[in-house]
């Protein structure tokens, strides 16, 4: 009975699901301390040594990083003027919440991961989910206090993607593996392992140009690639607010001067 | 004449034990250890305690018992519902049918009979997974995790049996 209505895609199911990890995640907030202190201290334990070059490494990186700032915060702000020029609605996407990744689920079938932000801090079903280096996955099912997000290497995951250095699109298709297999890509592109894959867009799940993955490998007939979200050692993650077609309020309309309709009126 | 011994500590916490610590192991599944997103180096503690206590005290793993813990897990697993409940409905039925033939023997007799059982359960649930989506699902992840867990017997069961002497 219980197959036969997963098997036919009914809500009850996944809503059952969504109650029940908010059952279950106090137990594993409680049995993940004593582990996040031991790694946290074999973790330390492991630093000590790299510390004086790692430390060093990390000045040189400040710097350069200081000079990209510079150059971002100028590209911001020219980017934002030619914005309100043209009317473009802006394309950032605000976080609903940022949560810690609780439980893992799925075993050896599925790719799933349980973090602790529900209804209640703003999480909705088919939301992306995003760590600091790229995109995870999408929220599937949603419970108050806890959400199950499906990572981009399942099975059942399917991301329309562009390859940023052609633009040309394409489908990143998970294979419930370490990698992704690039699908849908017109024949006569030509792939190069290390070209970058963006979201395009399309589907309405995820925003546009969110990094995805890297081609890793180009075979006879099969495009490999490398997810760019640290999936292996997630911890804290950011689910994105994202609408397909942004709020009328969202759109940057350039405030007229109400003299100027004033002295329109005026002169007709 | 002595008093025949009941065949099973009925109520109370004793009587309980098999299937809290059973439960707990489901939620010890559940945390995000090793490779983190990719669970299956997790072993699957559930089936091991299932087989365990069906092996040294049946009559505290009812059937009802191995239903609602297959059903727990599913949920909290978030597989198709209904796969988990069969594979310890099936591992019950399994013990209670062969279990007059290995009871008593030697702890390796009991791994190896663990690791042939989950085998053919983790084949079961490959061929369910693969009705259930329509799809050939890949074998690789499933033949790990059944490795891991067929591995995972000895030391598990020999915790199992340490408890099962202080608190039964």
């Amino acid at each position: 009975m219980f197959l036969g209505l997963e098997a036919t895609g009914q809500a009850i199911p996944r809503q059952v699901r969504a109650y029940s990890n908010d059952v279950v995640s106090p137990i594993l907030r409680v049995l993940d301390q004593p582990i996040r202190a031991v790694q946290a201290g074999l973790e330390r334990i492991a630093g000590v040594g790299d510390i004086y070059a790692e430390n060093e490494t990390l000045r040189d990186e400040n710097d350069r990083l200081r000079q990209w700032r510079e150059a971002a915060m100028q590209l911001a702000r020219e980017n934002e003027r030619l914005r309100l020029m043209l009317k473009v609605p802006g394309r950032e996407v605000p976080p609903a919440a940022t949560a810690r990744v609780i439980g893992v689920g799925g075993g050896a079938f599925e790719r799933n991961v349980l973090i602790s932000a529900g209804t209640s801090d703003g999480v909705r079903r088919n939301l992306p989910v995003v760590d600091e280096t790229g995109v995870i996955g999408r929220t599937i099912q949603v419970g108050r206090w806890t959400s199950r997000v499906l990572l981009v290497t399942d099975l059942n995951s399917r991301i329309p993607v562009r390859l940023e250095r052609t633009g040309d699109l394409a489908i990143a298709e998970g294979q419930n593996e370490a990698f992704l297999m690039l699908r849908f890509l017109p024949e006569e592109v030509v792939v190069k392992e290390g070209d970058r894959i963006l979201t395009s867009g399309h589907g309405s799940v995820f925003p546009p140009d969110l990094p995805v993955a890297r081609v890793s490998e180009v075979g006879e007939g099969y495009i490999r690639l490398e997810p760019l979200g640290i999936l292996g050692k997630l911890d804290y993650v950011r689910v994105l607010d994202y609408h397909a077609v942004p709020d009328e309020d969202a759109i940057a309309i350039p405030d007229v001067p109400e003299t100027t309709e004033e002295a329109a009126e005026d002169g007709q | 004449m002595s008093p025949r011994r009941p065949a099973i500590t009925s109520f109370g916490f004793a009587g309980l034990f098999p299937v809290l610590i059973t439960l707990f192991m489901a939620a010890l599944m559940l945390l995000p250890l090793g490779t983190g997103a990719a669970n299956i180096a997790m072993p699957h503690l559930v089936l091991i305690s299932v087989f365990y206590w069906l092996s040294s005290r049946a009559l505290l793993m009812p059937y009802g018992a191995c239903a609602a813990l297959g059903f727990i897990l599913d949920l909290w697993l978030d597989v198709p519902m209904g796969l988990n409940m069969v594979l310890l409905l099936l591992t019950r039925l399994f013990v209670l049918n062969q279990l007059k033939h290995y009871k008593g023997r030697s702890r390796i007799v009991h791994w190896a009979i663990f690791t042939v059982l989950s085998l053919g359960l983790y084949l079961l649930a490959w061929l369910i997974m693969s009705i259930v989506y329509g799809t050939l699902w890949p074998i690789q992840p499933i033949a790990v995790q059944w490795g891991v867990t067929a591995f995972s017997y000895a030391p598990v069961a020999f915790v199992l049996g340490r408890m099962r002497r202080v608190v039964l």
